[in-house]
């Protein structure tokens, strides 16, 4: 079981991520939009967006370093468990505040605002929503679980996440880890999956390119 | 010198009725899909009133275009690259549907499926978005001939000229603005586009958005002053005006301009100098930039512009379409094409003839052929919407065009000739023959072909099995 789990499944969704990723770049690039839906409903969008992509941001960049920075670093540095795991419950309870908060609002707006927001959500809106909810969900709740400490993910979680990458999955840290953490492992395969599908593609064409640039385009026919 | 092209058009404001035909024939060809149901690529308005989408003119509210720094260097007025990267997650200025108005179709089916009753049936309104029963409040022509009276007050080019207008019955006047997107040589659109994918084509100066390259980051909609760039809510992609270049390639004119039962549209080409655009439009006075613009316009009979083209691979059927364009006629020689709102900074390619309109009352027993400044229009409300305020570039402007029937009346009447012509008589019989008859072959100069072949050939291999569309792609 865990080995389809954190053995197999890892590698079926990073290839849908990838692939599914190049392959809509390809050939269906016309479809490749944020889907904003600020013209039809422009007002509920103020701040329930920006704290949303805000939350978004400062988990990313929390995930990022628990989990691809090895321990040894961060102890090399000079930072023992206990005080790294204050760091972290500093930064990734206040990003859980926004992150959650921030998407409940957006949902409340995308499922209970403006009639003229149903034209903008389409089926697939909807599985994403429902998948993304549960990622969140189960990520914030790992967190506020393991307030006290009790189980330390980057001796297990991090170091397998790693192995993955790797080409060499180690199924064996995972053994005894705590179930919503589980839960959370399998929600995010899931999100990445869905990835290519969905809007959350926009995330790649961040314009940074945009600062660099001249005013005015010219093209040739 | 850098000469480039520029396929720019001429609107005669003195003949627009008003009929909407522009408005509906391009609406059927180009935006009658969902999502984009709410966009008229040309739309026409009646002037003083607030326009579509709601008081589009005003950047005060919705920081469109260009503006000049104390430095003399230009920025778009939404804001700094960094600034605008922040606004991805809410844009601001944005419009949303509501600015524009909500479409909507009524219930025809009840008419035929109606039982027999005593009353007869209604087709009630109906969103053409959600599909719900709705109340109509505003509409893209609203206020079609001052119809809906008050918002015709908030134009907010009355509020800022000084004189006092009532807008009461016996002074009240109008005039009616058809608007495309004016495919600018500055565009603020593509200046706003994080993605890069609004461009200004290099042939013919069109300016088009990518279907491909467009994120619906949605900047383009706010930075352009004159709200030309819309966001379709189907899509989620910009569109935009395309001045019908599939037929501009062809050599035909655009939707609009063919179907102008006024036959107040001209199309052709004009040379610019690429390097004096950005000087031009950063010029200190606003007032001015008009004359800094014709400046930018270069005489396509100087040898040394047909040089500097033919460098630029501009083909020969462009350099003569140039000679003979129409557009160059009014806009350079006569000056009597203004640009709308130059004052945005973006300078816009397509241009207009200012209305005349009738003497005041006062006046009217008096004379026949009127001032300038003895006409209903007010000169400086005039001059706040195409010559950014300066009110002498629009009773300079009028005057011509009195001058001109003046002329063509006193050939009828055999009265003197006006004292202090500008012209030559046979340059404002010129004029007249451009101007009032307007046959459809001096109307449009469009040279076929970034293909590079001819327009014979073009209609010829439209015939065969020859023909290759735009794009190559059929």
């Amino acid at each position: 079981m865990n080995t389809f789990f954190y053995g197999v499944l890892p590698y079926i969704a990073l290839t849908i991520f990838v692939g599914g990723t190049i392959v809509r770049y390809v050939f269906f690039e016309r479809g490749w939009t944020t889907k904003s839906s600020e013209f039809l409903s422009k007002k509920s969008l103020k701040w329930a967006n920006p704290v949303f992509h805000l939350g978004l941001l400062m988990a990313f960049g929390g995930h990022f370093v628990g989990i691809l920075v090895p321990k040894f670093v961060t102890e090399a540095a000079g930072t023992d468990e206990a005080t790294y795991h204050m760091i972290s419950l500093a930064g990734g309870i206040p990003a859980a505040v926004l992150f959650l908060g921030g998407f409940l609002w957006l949902m409340k707006r995308r499922f209970f605002g403006s009639s003229r927001m149903k034209v903008n959500t389409s089926g697939m809106d909807r599985l994403l929503y429902l998948v993304l909810l549960l990622t969140i969900l189960s990520g914030t709740a790992a967190t506020l679980s393991n307030i006290t400490a009790g189980f330390d993910y980057r001796e297990s979680i991090s170091p397998w996440f790693r192995s993955v990458l790797m080409l060499s999955p180690d199924v064996s840290l995972m053994k005894n880890v705590p179930a919503i953490f589980q839960f959370h492992m399998f929600m995010w395969m899931m999100t990445a999956i869905l990835f290519p599908f969905t809007r959350l593609v926009h995330c790649l064409s961040l314009p940074f390119e945009y600062l660099l640039r001249s005013h005015i385009v010219y093209r040739r026919r | 010198m850098k000469i480039k092209a520029q396929i720019s058009m001429v609107m005669n404001l003195d003949k627009c009725i008003g009929c909407h035909t522009c408005s509906i024939t391009c609406k059927n060809v180009w935006t009658n899909r969902e999502g984009a149901e709410y966009m008229y690529f040309n739309n026409v308005e009646t002037k003083p009133g607030i326009g579509y989408p709601k008081n589009w003119e005003d950047q005060e509210k919705w920081k469109g275009g260009w503006k000049l720094g104390k430095d003399g260097k230009l920025s778009l007025r939404t804001g700094s690259k960094p600034e605008r990267l922040l606004k991805l997650f809410y844009h601001p200025d944005q419009p949303e549907m509501d600015d524009y108005y909500e479409p909507w179709t009524y219930d025809y089916e009840t008419l035929i499926h109606s039982k027999r009753r005593n009353h007869q049936p209604i087709a009630r309104p109906r969103s053409l978005i959600t599909g719900e029963r709705m109340e109509i409040k505003w509409g893209p022509n609203w206020e079609d001939d001052l119809a809906n009276g008050e918002s015709a007050r908030q134009d907010v080019n009355l509020k800022k000229i000084s004189e006092d207008i009532t807008l009461e019955f016996h002074d009240i006047f109008m005039k009616y603005l058809p608007r495309v997107c004016n495919h600018c040589l500055n565009p603020a659109c593509v200046a706003a586009c994080p993605s890069g994918a609004i461009y200004k084509r290099e042939e013919d100066g069109v300016v088009l958005v990518s279907q491909d390259g467009c994120r619906g980051w949605r900047h383009c909609v706010p930075a352009c002053p004159y709200k030309k760039v819309y966001f379709n809510w189907k899509t989620n992609k910009a569109e935009k005006c395309i001045f019908c270049f599939p037929r501009l390639e062809n050599g035909l004119p655009t939707v609009c301009s063919d179907t102008c039962v006024g036959r107040l549209r001209y199309m052709g080409v004009l040379l610019y100098d690429m390097d004096k655009v950005v000087a031009a439009a950063s010029t200190r006075d606003k007032g001015e930039i008009y004359h800094q613009v014709l400046d930018v316009i270069a005489d396509p009979h100087d040898p040394e512009v047909i040089e500097a083209a033919r460098r630029e691979g501009i083909q020969e059927s462009w350099i003569k379409a140039a000679q003979e364009s129409p557009v160059y006629k009014i806009v350079k020689e006569w000056q009597l094409g203004l640009p709308l709102h130059p004052e945005f900074r973006t300078l816009p390619m397509v241009w207009y003839v200012p209305p005349l309109s009738p003497i005041t009352r006062r006046m009217e027993a008096n004379c026949y052929l009127p001032e300038a400044d003895e006409m209903r229009i007010p000169i400086a409300y005039l001059a706040e919407i195409l010559a950014a305020g300066n009110t002498a570039v629009m009773t300079r402007t009028l005057q011509r065009l009195l001058d001109m029937r003046a002329v063509m009346r006193a050939k009828t009447t055999g009265d003197d000739l006006p004292s202090r012509l500008e012209f030559a008589p046979e340059v404002y019989e010129k004029m007249f023959r451009l101007l009032g008859i307007a046959k459809y072959k001096d109307r449009f100069n469009i040279p076929a072909g970034i293909q590079g072949k001819s327009n014979a050939e073009m209609r010829e291999a439209q015939g065969g099995g020859l023909y290759t569309c735009p794009g190559g792609r059929c």
